[in-house]
């Protein structure tokens, strides 16, 4: 069967489709469920969970407002948020980048797998500078205040402590690896086919 | 009252073009639900960018490029099986076509086919059958029209061997 052959039966098939009445503004207004608001959503989501948190471990502890203030826990917590926040934004907008769709779809494509990757390497930097943020607190924290939930760690040689920080650290690269992978990574390889394909 | 006059432009335009997003859902997606869903999809996406939209190409060439993009790259579901379109589905024909059996069978098979082809492929399947120039292909692909027409000649051949499988 050849592919000519079939232009005009295409042409007719299409001539006498039959056409809902759609209300296009209508159908613009409806949410959009691809990946990209998906993600954005996501962010959107995170950015206020991060905002909200601190303020409710404050009001959780309204009687004692001085020992909240003065805790160094409570301020590592803030500055976690507070960069976890600056993180989701900045993700939020390279995601926003990816939404404009009228690009000719090589370059669109090229587009999308060049803020995937910066993604994915944002994130595991990421993960693994919140990792090394709670060990140096673990360690640091004791010289300014007392914990006692850290007296039992602190106890430990500081050689068993590094061990077990190095161990987690080593874990962490290749957890994040396999989950990132296992979440973008896939589809990442499936775009830079799709590019492959049209060189 | 600008933004009225905005959203008629907009519905009058793809009012115009309403069929071109039928054509690449057909392509794209498998079953009646998946076809509405990217359906939704395009027309949220075409009104997302229309702002961007400055009349520099033909509207239905900057539609294909939203509408493929999306359809390339927004689909969460990859089905990498091959249906059979069901009678239901199929585009209604005028009745008093002599060889209308013959016909539908025929591009019945030539869609199998084509859903056998990957996501690049299926786009430049399509927009050569809607009779558009390599120069246009070029436009909404970014592909060169030299390797387009390489590439063409191959799933000539490709989908040839394909529907004589089928």
């Amino acid at each position: 069967m050849e592919l000519d052959d079939l232009k005009e039966t295409w042409k007719q098939s299409n001539k006498n489709q039959k056409l809902k009445n759609t209300d296009f503004m209508e159908l613009v207004h409806h949410k959009s469920y691809g990946p990209v608001s998906q993600l954005k959503k996501g962010f959107l989501k995170q950015i206020r969970l991060m905002i909200i948190v601190p303020l409710l471990i404050f009001a959780t502890n309204l009687d004692d407002v001085q020992k909240v203030l003065t805790s160094v826990l409570f301020w590592s917590y803030i500055a976690f948020c507070a960069g976890l926040v600056i993180y989701s934004w900045r993700n939020y907008v390279l995601v926003r980048k990816m939404e404009i769709k009228d690009n000719m779809v090589k370059s669109n494509l090229e587009q999308q797998v060049s803020a995937l990757e910066t993604r994915l390497r944002w994130q595991i930097n990421g993960v693994r500078i919140a990792f090394i943020f709670f060990m140096v607190l673990t360690e640091v924290l004791p010289y300014f205040q007392h914990y006692r939930m850290l007296d039992k760690w602190h106890s430990l040689s500081p050689f068993i402590r590094f061990s077990v920080y190095a161990a987690l650290l080593l874990l962490q690269y290749f957890a994040a690896r396999a989950v990132l992978q296992r979440k973008f990574g896939q589809h990442i390889d499936y775009l830079k086919g799709l590019v492959k394909e049209m060189e | 009252m600008q933004n009225q006059e905005v959203e008629k432009q907009f519905e009058k335009h793809v009012k115009e073009n309403e069929l071109l997003i039928y054509k690449i859902c057909r392509i794209y997606a498998y079953t009646d639900a998946d076809r509405q869903d990217l359906f939704q999809e395009i027309v949220i996406q075409l009104w997302k960018a229309y702002p961007k939209f400055k009349g520099q190409s033909k509207f239905s060439t900057w539609l294909y490029r939203v509408g493929i993009n999306t359809a390339i790259t927004g689909l969460r579901k990859q089905k990498n099986s091959v249906t059979s379109y069901e009678p239901a589905t199929l585009p209604i024909h005028h009745q008093d076509e002599n060889n209308y059996e013959g016909e539908e069978e025929r591009l019945l098979r030539m869609y199998n086919a084509i859903e056998q082809l990957n996501q690049v492929e299926k786009a430049i399947v399509m927009l050569y059958m809607e009779e558009k120039s390599y120069d246009e292909m070029e436009e909404i692909l970014g592909i060169s029209s030299g390797t387009l027409r390489v590439k063409m000649n191959r799933l000539k051949d490709k989908l040839r061997e394909l529907t004589k499988n089928n």
